[in-house]
């Protein structure tokens, strides 16, 4: 009997985000994130050698057979970059939403029961207090540098903004009027979070989660700029960024290849978050 | 302000103790015997036995915990493993390149971000307004270390007027100092002084639209002095609360642009000594930067209390 309008309730919520992209900002970000995936899926084809293939030419220039030259191991910029933004692509797609599952759960556990959510705060609190780089360090003292280590670090980062945010859900929600009659009802609590707080509180997770992706982004970048991300020789954006440094005044592509592609992909998810926030706003 | 102090005084004194927490658990959490690191690659089980004991690591955890925490309170922070040195000589020689930095940072991110802010928010010229909007934009999709990245490219291939590279301590040798500050500051402040000039520009407007305005224009009040005196200063609360918030990235932001300009300063010690397992080091870094971080949260706190008296009732 609950089917149909549980189903017409989540063809409602589609088709609201459906518009979300038909908004200029909407239609350039999905555009540009699909053509980074796309590319990041097609790595093989560019690269067909791997990101590891070495030649005598070291430090080339831009060239048209290299498009942004090669580096100190004579290695294709190009290819690596690409390979780098599939580490990139593969770290923030699965880390954020992790951080996004977990981070809400702790923010919802108050409606178990009044003294586990204070203590999921505290925990938050905890976790808040230590800059992001920080976390880092830390991880990667404990299990060691890698993909991994990486993993962790996002989804720690991203606990706080989504648990505060759906905390705050719950508290504005669970005293209305309706909430408390299906409290009185008999409705289980975890049907009650899921019927009746979650519909309330997806639109600013979403829009939490693609900021986050962002800062995501930046911290993979951050963490591998200061040696502490990817080992090589396998490759990441931020990873690149730290052996180009050193090369930046003598070859800017090895700079500006892996930056560009680095901003491109910040950029589509800054757009789809403006998107998305444009979207929920206007409901 | 007192009861609004002592009101917040249970959480960070909670994050304070499990900073301290994780950070001395940290070497028994990493892999390996911290005992055997100490004693070096060559040791025999009897001397790391008897390492084991000079570090005390042989006692009870809680003995071991309040140990170190007295060692903390009075300057006693051990010995680095990997350069043999007392590890509080090693953070003070390190010490100053970093304070330099962040202080010249925060100077920066005040000054242009409240500058553009009051700019963009009392100007009445359209096409200003969305000039600044636009290179607002792009600088805050821009994080501190592409912003350092393009700065080496520009001023080390093309403008060679501030140098790109390393570091001259400003005690040093003032006027050189400060020219090696300039880059590095600059990319640090540029991301978060564009998010706090959006904030005063948009309490800015909102401020405007109240009575008080009004009032003040009817009086005759100089279109200046209203925009400093009567719409800034009650536009600054939100502005306050993003650079309290962003003095922590920012000392975060600073690790990797230090990186960037050869800057030896204590990110690179962090960075370093993570790569080195010398866990010594790490602990203290550990507490000294979540006690920083909270400390600009807290003064942050403090500063809109005192702006607003509504803060302090709630």
């Amino acid at each position: 009997m609950s089917t149909p309008p549980t189903a017409k309730r989540r063809n409602q919520t589609l088709l609201r985000y459906a518009r979300a992209f038909r908004s200029p900002r909407g239609i350039i970000g999905a555009g540009t994130l699909l053509a980074l995936v796309v590319v990041a899926l097609a790595a093989p084809l560019i690269g067909p050698g791997g990101y590891d293939q070495q030649t005598s030419q070291t430090l080339v220039g831009a060239s048209g057979q290299h498009l942004f030259g090669t580096d100190e191991l004579g290695r294709d910029i190009l290819v690596r970059t690409v390979y780098g933004l599939r580490t990139d692509l593969s770290l923030i797609l699965t880390a954020v939403p992790v951080s996004l599952v977990i981070g809400t759960l702790m923010g919802l556990s108050g409606a178990v029961s009044k003294a586990l959510g204070a203590l999921t705060q505290r925990l938050l609190d905890i976790i808040l207090g230590f800059p992001g780089l920080v976390l880092g360090v830390i991880i990667v003292m404990i299990i060691g540098q890698g993909w991994w280590a990486l993993f962790f670090a996002l989804v720690f980062a991203g606990l706080p903004g989504f648990g505060r945010m759906a905390r705050a859900g719950l508290l504005s929600e669970q005293d209305r009027d309706y909430v408390l009659a299906a409290r009185v009802l008999g409705v289980s609590t975890g049907r009650r979070i899921r019927r009746h707080i979650l519909p309330n509180i997806v639109d600013p997770l979403l829009v939490q989660t693609a900021i986050f992706m962002v800062v995501a982004i930046f911290i993979e970048a951050g963490l591998s700029i200061v040696g502490l991300g990817i080992e090589p020789p396998a490759p990441s954006l931020g990873a690149m960024l730290n052996v180009g440094a050193r090369y930046a005044t003598t070859h800017p592509s090895y700079v500006l290849g892996p930056g560009m592609v680095l901003l491109l992909l910040a950029l589509s998810f800054t757009l789809l978050s403006d998107a998305l926030n444009e979207a929920a706003i206007k409901r | 302000m007192i009861r609004f102090l002592v009101r917040r005084l249970p959480v960070i004194a909670l994050v304070l103790v499990a900073a301290s927490m994780i950070a001395f658990l940290l070497p028994r959490l990493m892999p390996g015997d911290p005992a055997a690191a100490v004693a070096g690659p060559d040791a025999t089980p009897e001397q790391i036995t008897q390492v084991r004991h000079d570090l005390g690591l042989d006692r009870p955890v809680v003995e071991q915990y309040v140990v170190w925490i007295k060692g903390l309170f009075t300057g006693d922070l051990g010995q680095s493993l990997q350069y043999r040195r007392p590890v509080a000589e090693l953070v003070g020689t390190r010490l100053e390149s970093t304070v330099e930095l962040a202080i010249a940072a925060l100077i920066f991110m005040v000054i242009i971000g409240v500058g553009i802010g009051l700019i963009a928010g009392s100007t009445r010229a359209a096409w200003l307004r969305s000039a600044i909007d636009s290179v607002n934009t792009l600088l805050l999709a821009m994080p501190g270390f592409l912003v350092g990245l393009l700065m080496v490219l520009l001023f080390g291939i093309y403008f060679r007027v501030l140098p790109t590279s390393g570091e001259v301590p400003l005690s040093e040798n003032p006027e050189i100092g400060v020219q090696y500050l300039i880059l590095p500051a600059l990319a640090l402040a540029l991301a978060p002084a564009s998010g706090i000039a959006r904030l005063v520009q948009t309490s800015m407007r909102a401020v405007r639209q109240q009575d008080f305005v009004d009032l003040a224009m009817a009086k005759g009040v100089p279109p200046r002095r209203i925009a400093t005196r009567h719409v800034l200063r009650n536009s600054l609360g939100p502005a306050l609360v993003a650079i309290g918030i962003r003095f922590g990235d920012l000392l975060a932001g600073a690790v990797v642009i230090e990186a960037i300009f050869a800057r030896n300063g204590l990110g690179q010690l962090a960075v370093s000594s993570a790569q080195t397992a010398d866990y010594p080091v790490v602990q203290v870094l550990i507490v000294g930067a979540v006690l920083i971080a909270v400390a600009a949260q807290l003064l942050t706190e403090i500063g809109l209390a005192r702006l607003d008296p509504r803060v302090r009732l709630e």
